[in-house]
């Protein structure tokens, strides 16, 4: 291989150095059409050429899931002619025993099973690996990628994979700006949940990864929602004509917003005693199902205009005052009971949770968007862990009928119509309404027309990470969370956890296998409504 | 799944006959109903059972003219239905007893690929006997269901001016043909031609199997390209060299495959013809393109016979370009065994790039099942046989 060299040193020259502003992005798609072998609908969505840095390259994210989803792409054919992965961490080892490493990764944790040797042996011929415990290991880096690009023609694109414990994030932006790690491509980052702990911590961490790298190069991993799930909402809203003109609170009575667990915390005790559910599940995943739910049309399939309508339904979420923290929001944790008839402990049972753990498993919210579409309509929120099943879903409860011709022991049975977007498990959509039961008089019962992907097109979803990679390659943000996104999360969510630790409301506690406190009930029967059973 | 005897359909696959289109929706009903019921038992213990669901996005409409053609299908658009769930309607046209007493018997059947899945699709079998041309289309129609697309997959060659034919294709949206299975497979590039060519005005798409299953091939050359050092070579390209795979006794020649991947490659890079393919050694091809700049390409068109390929099957491609001074050689071959590409990049012999992928031999579903995901036309396809016409 080490006489390809002059092949390639011409190709880093020829090839575009724009690196400035918002040039690359565009002139890289602007190269993928001008491969005229690639039109038409069948071909996959190769990304271009590329390395992948992986900083913590000997960690457990990298075994158990980059590198088998790395391997899998490789089998799909879905990885670019010419691919590089170098991997960094501060302990020293050859890039043989780095292989190997892998290889044994791999053949443990990969979704395909047995390992392709064929097609592993030549995909790890283009694996490297650096050690970089100082300043010295940084420069090695720097000339480790300058050779891959040469002898792999890997154009000078480069993704930094921060696959590190967040404390990590710091230094490693810092030396790959300190060391010039960036190529004459592109370059990007891809950083791991969690981002930041609230807003102040947020920012800083944003200001500095844009010390190196533009906003739209950071690639905020927040993949609680899948791609197929946020592009199945997209696609139910606004390619169906009938769906938005009622999409507003001229017809909508309500919304519940509901993502329940079944597990408690298991081994997740020690990061989820300092989150609990409110940074682990409000913060991102609630807020990023409203904000699909809620948003306006944008104005274009693409990363930033559905990004931009996001945010607008996150800046436009009415916030929750401390005055009002004790109506509009209820903490809870589980106690004792029994999941699918198995006795399980109580949240301050658990191992690594306090004896006096104030942590909340359970948060139930009532939130308004304050806009001309939704004003003064409630979206009720409860997640939990420990409730009785797994389960996603977002309901959309309409306005009943307007003048009821039916008497009311023919409409007994009847509810308002309510449309369910069911995202676990089972994802699909069901539409209640009424219908004359058979024969037997005038009688009136909800039915349910329900619809499931899994049904209609049975495809395999394919792993997240894969996703992941891929659209992190192509530079497709939609998965990603944008700066103003996560801290138009953190601006909601930390007054309500402020007021908490201030023990308003109290921690309210629920049987393990219920579905919630009795405050949450309390919560949403003061306006007259119910929860649904999910 | 013994073959039919003497006429009579294997009922176990077809399910009963029955007397008329509104009996055989009646028994489509009743089998629904069942089938539902079964689902509920099976449910019923789990919370909030669904129903099963009568799921479709598809017509398929199948013409077989051969008993194994129409099992063949029928075992197909099960192992399909879970991707695809339609009502495939089997026209089986029993050509055999031509002039015999027209009849025409239906059969109907909803089977389910898996006992636990939720999906059902609808299968319906048209048996016509003798001289019933001008009758199919009467039997088809009142079938389809209401706008979804039609898929129209004639399993042989597709005929010449004849009613049978005329009448199913104004039906559908979409052709799926198999050059592997025509009776002449060198002469596909006349016939699809001239299926492209009737398409004109009318709005069906047209695809071949065999273009189906040059997909990776065509993934893994352009990938090449994307490197942009090797850019540039597209523009000096000097030869191409095309295997397809034959039997060992080189008797059954099937290029269909090859020549669309040299038709592909003319059209994206807009090579000009120069003189008519014609034919050399044991049943291969020499012939001459034009680049855009006026530069000869030559391209060879070879037979192989290799272990474990089917017969027409891509053996490897190798794409020439002078560049710079070097001769450029972009290679895909079947290594190290039939189930692999490796793909490699060598200049003036060097070996610069060298990766393997895993080339999974589709069957007939998995490239069915890529084509049904289409339901326009597929240019890209149009214009590679365009560029074959013009050669032939």
């Amino acid at each position: 291989m080490s006489r390809a060299t002059s092949g390639f040193a011409a190709s880093s020259e020829s090839g575009s150095r724009v690196t400035t502003s918002g040039r690359t992005a565009a002139t890289a798609s602007g190269r993928e059409e001008a491969n005229p072998l690639k039109e038409g609908l069948r071909l996959q969505r190769v990304p271009k050429p590329a390395t992948l840095v992986l900083f913590g390259g000997s960690g457990d994210l990298t075994r158990r899931k980059l590198m088998p989803a790395l391997y899998n792409l490789a089998l799909q054919r879905l990885l670019p002619a010419s691919f590089a992965v170098v991997g960094a961490a501060r302990s020293a080892q050859s890039d043989d025993e780095f292989r190997t490493e892998l290889h044994d990764a791999v053949a443990e944790f990969s979704r395909t099973k047995p390992i392709n040797e064929e097609v592993w042996e030549a995909f790890a011929r283009n694996i490297r690996f650096v050690a970089t415990p100082d300043d010295a290991g940084y420069d090695a880096l720097r000339a480790a990628l300058d050779r891959v690009d040469a002898d792999v023609g890997t154009n000078g694109n480069r993704l930094f994979y921060l696959a590190t414990p967040p404390p990590a994030y710091v230094p490693i932006i810092r030396a790959i700006g300190e060391h010039s790690l960036r190529g004459p491509g592109w370059s990007r980052v891809v950083v791991e949940k969690p981002f930041g702990r609230d807003l102040r911590s947020a920012m800083d961490l944003t200001n500095i990864v844009h010390e190196v790298f533009r906003e739209d190069e950071v690639f905020r991993i927040d993949h609680y929602l899948g791609k197929e799930t946020v592009q199945n909402i997209l696609v139910l809203r606004f390619a169906n004509g009938i769906f938005e003109p009622i999409w507003n609170r001229q017809y909508v009575d309500h919304v519940q917003i509901t993502v329940a667990e079944s597990l408690g915390v298991e081994e997740r005790a020690d990061y989820y005693e300092h989150a609990g559910a409110m940074r682990d599940i409000v913060q991102n995943h609630v807020l990023q199902l409203m904000a699909l739910v809620g948003m306006e049309p944008p104005v274009a399939f693409d990363d930033r205009a559905v990004r931009d309508e996001k945010v607008k339904v996150l800046r436009a979420l009415r916030p929750i005052t401390e005055r009002e923290v004790g109506a509009r929001t209820v903490r809870a944790q589980y106690g004792r009971g029994y999941i699918e008839g198995k006795a399980v402990p109580a949240y301050r049972e658990e191992r690594g949770v306090a004896r006096d753990s104030q942590t909340e498993s359970f948060v139930a919210l009532r939130c308004f968007i304050d806009n001309w579409r939704w004003e003064g309509i409630p979206f009720y929120i409860r997640t939990g862990k420990r409730l009785p099943k797994r389960s996603t879903e977002i309901a959309i409860r309409f306005r009943v009928a307007p003048h009821r011709i039916f008497d009311k022991t023919a409409s007994e049975g009847l509810d308002a119509n309510e449309l369910v977007l069911r995202i676990q498990p089972d994802e699909g959509i069901s539409l209640t309404f009424g219908a004359k039961v058979p024969v037997q008089g005038l009688r009136i019962r909800t039915v349910n027309m329900d619809f499931v992907y899994g049904a209609s097109f049975m495809v395999d979803a394919p792993d997240a990470y894969e996703t992941l990679i891929i659209d992190a390659l192509r530079g497709d943000a939609t998965l990603f969370t944008r700066r103003d996104e996560v801290e138009q999360q953190w601006q909601f969510v930390d007054p309500i956890i402020a007021a908490w630790s201030r023990g308003v409301p109290a921690v309210a506690s629920y049987a393990a296998g219920s579905w919630g406190p009795t405050e949450a009930d309390t919560l949403i029967e003061r306006d007259g409504r119910s929860w649904r059973r999910p | 799944m013994a073959p039919t005897v003497s006429g009579d359909v294997d009922e176990k696959v077809w399910g009963a006959a029955v007397p008329s289109i509104a009996a055989l929706e009646r028994e489509l009903a009743r089998l629904r109903r069942a089938a539902g019921a079964h689902a509920k038992e099976v449910t019923d213990a789990a919370e909030g059972s669904h129903a099963i669901a009568r799921a479709a996005v598809l017509n398929l409409v199948v013409y077989a003219d051969r008993d194994v053609h129409a099992m063949r299908a029928a075992r197909t658009a099960l192992r399909l239905s879970l991707r695809h769930p339609s009502r495939v309607i089997v026209v089986y046209g029993d050509r055999s007893r031509e002039g015999a007493d027209v009849e025409v018997r239906l059969h109907c059947h909803v089977p389910r690929a898996d006992e636990t899945t939720h999906v059902y699709y609808e299968q319906v079998l048209a048996r016509v006997r003798g001289d019933a041309d001008d009758r199919i289309a009467s039997v088809v129609i009142p079938l389809l269901v209401p706008d979804l697309p039609v898929f129209l997959w004639w399993t042989g060659t597709p005929p010449q001016d004849t009613r049978r034919f005329d009448d199913l294709i104004a039906l559908a949206d979409r052709l799926i043909v198999d050059s592997s299975d025509f009776a002449r497979p060198d002469r596909m590039v006349p016939v699809i031609a001239s299926l492209a060519t009737r398409q004109r005005g009318q709005r069906f798409g047209v695809t071949d199997l065999n273009w189906t299953r040059l997909t990776p091939w065509r993934e893994l050359l352009a990938a090449f390209f994307d490197v942009e050092a090797w850019r540039p070579c597209l523009d000096e390209i000097v030869g191409v060299r095309a295997g397809f795979s034959v039997d060992m006794d080189g008797r059954d020649i099937h290029p269909s495959q090859a020549l669309l991947l040299v038709g592909w490659l003319a059209s994206r890079l807009r090579w000009q013809t120069k003189g008519h393919l014609a034919p050399s050694e044991a049943g291969g091809l020499l012939f001459r393109l034009l680049r855009r700049d006026g530069g000869p390409i030559d391209v060879r068109i070879r037979p192989r016979f290799e272990n474990g390929i089917e017969p027409g099957d891509t053996s490897g491609v190798r794409v020439q370009a002078r560049h710079a001074g070097s001769l450029y050689e972009f290679v895909l071959k079947r290594a190290p065994d039939p189930r692999h590409i490796t793909a490699s990049v060598i200049v003036d012999g060097d070996t610069r790039s060298l990766r393997v992928v895993p080339l999974p031999s589709p069957g007939v579903e998995e490239l069915l099942r890529e084509e049904l995901a289409i339901v326009g036309n597929d240019h890209v396809f149009e214009e590679a046989l365009h560029a074959l016409v013009a050669l032939a």
